[in-house]
């Protein structure tokens, strides 16, 4: 076997580029679902094989009909072309998965924080972690049913954001409406805008 | 005996050896992974590092990687670490996005999404 000093027989056009989207916010707010509901593929759900397990009790106050959680990573796919690919990451929804974070978020494009009108609070460690790495967002307001119409405005002055920063409502079940979320992000993201 | 089957873990510990991380320089979640150019495979190879190699002819993300081998995340770069070192594949560092991504790259992505 000989090593492959001098690629050759490989060479593409342009060269391959993998765009990362995080997917944000508290736990039971939508992230798996925003993933599925535009993923090309069935996303997939992975572990990172923990030799620390954490023990905890997820709070699923407020969050009648969830009952499984994102335990490490689930990840969803959109093809552009070949060559040229958007991957969404959803981040683990609970506190001790933080680590996970860094990993994740090194190198992405930008992120979309999930926000439940519910539960508002919920999403602030997501809006602080991407704020000190500098790492573009936007918040999508999730509108559960039941929960009650916010206005942009009145969720962007809760979450103390600058007025640069997007602030859509969503239904994360709608693909056109995550669709408008990932446009407006990566819009955000690359014209600052 | 807990009863449970240990098949899978068995598996997956014969894989890697029982090594959590792999070999070498550490890399992206979507850094691309390309099948080295010498056609000449190792006879030995296990059936996970020949599924890789045919994958990968097409530069392929390491998310998809995992996808493709139904493998956990940090198993599947074990494999590419193993591969790597061998010579059998180039796993490319990802460029910083605001480089990547060019006028021509950001129109194809809105258009690609507004195409869903």
């Amino acid at each position: 076997m000989g090593y492959a000093a001098f690629e050759t027989g490989t060479a593409t056009v342009a060269p391959a580029l993998a765009i990362k989207i995080l997917i944000a916010g508290g736990f039971g707010v939508g992230k798996t679902t925003m993933v599925g509901t535009i993923s090309e593929i069935r996303p997939l759900h992975t572990e990172e094989l923990l030799s620390d397990r954490g023990i905890g009790v997820d709070d699923t106050s407020g969050v009648e009909s969830k009952v499984t959680t994102t335990v490490a990573l689930d990840f969803g796919r959109i093809t552009i072309r070949e060559g040229l690919w958007l991957y969404l990451f959803g981040t683990p929804g609970q506190d001790r998965f933080w680590f996970m974070w860094d990993e994740l978020a090194l190198g992405a494009l930008g992120a979309v924080v999930l926000a439940d009108t519910r539960r508002l609070q919920d999403c602030f460690p997501a809006v602080d972690y991407f704020e000190q790495r500098e790492i573009p967002f936007v918040v999508g307001v999730n509108c559960f049913d039941g929960a009650r119409r916010y206005e942009p405005g009145k969720v962007r002055r809760a979450l103390g954001l600058g007025e640069h920063i997007p602030v859509v409502l969503c239904d994360v079940r709608d693909r056109r409406s995550v669709r408008d979320v990932l446009t407006t992000l990566v819009t955000y993201a690359v014209k600052g805008a | 005996m807990t009863g449970e089957d240990p098949g899978p873990l068995i598996r997956l510990y014969g894989l890697t050896g029982g090594r959590a991380r792999p070999q070498g320089e550490s890399f992206d979640l979507v850094a691309i992974v390309v099948t080295a150019g010498d056609p000449a495979e190792p006879a030995d190879l296990i059936p996970e590092h020949r599924a890789v190699l045919a994958l990968c002819r097409r530069p392929t993300p390491v998310a998809d990687v995992a996808a493709h081998l139904r493998l956990p995340l940090n198993i599947t770069r074990v494999i590419l670490g193993d591969l790597r070192r061998d010579g059998l594949v180039r796993i490319e560092r990802p460029r910083p996005m605001a480089q990547a991504i060019d006028e021509r790259i950001y129109r194809e992505v809105l258009d690609g999404l507004r195409s869903l």
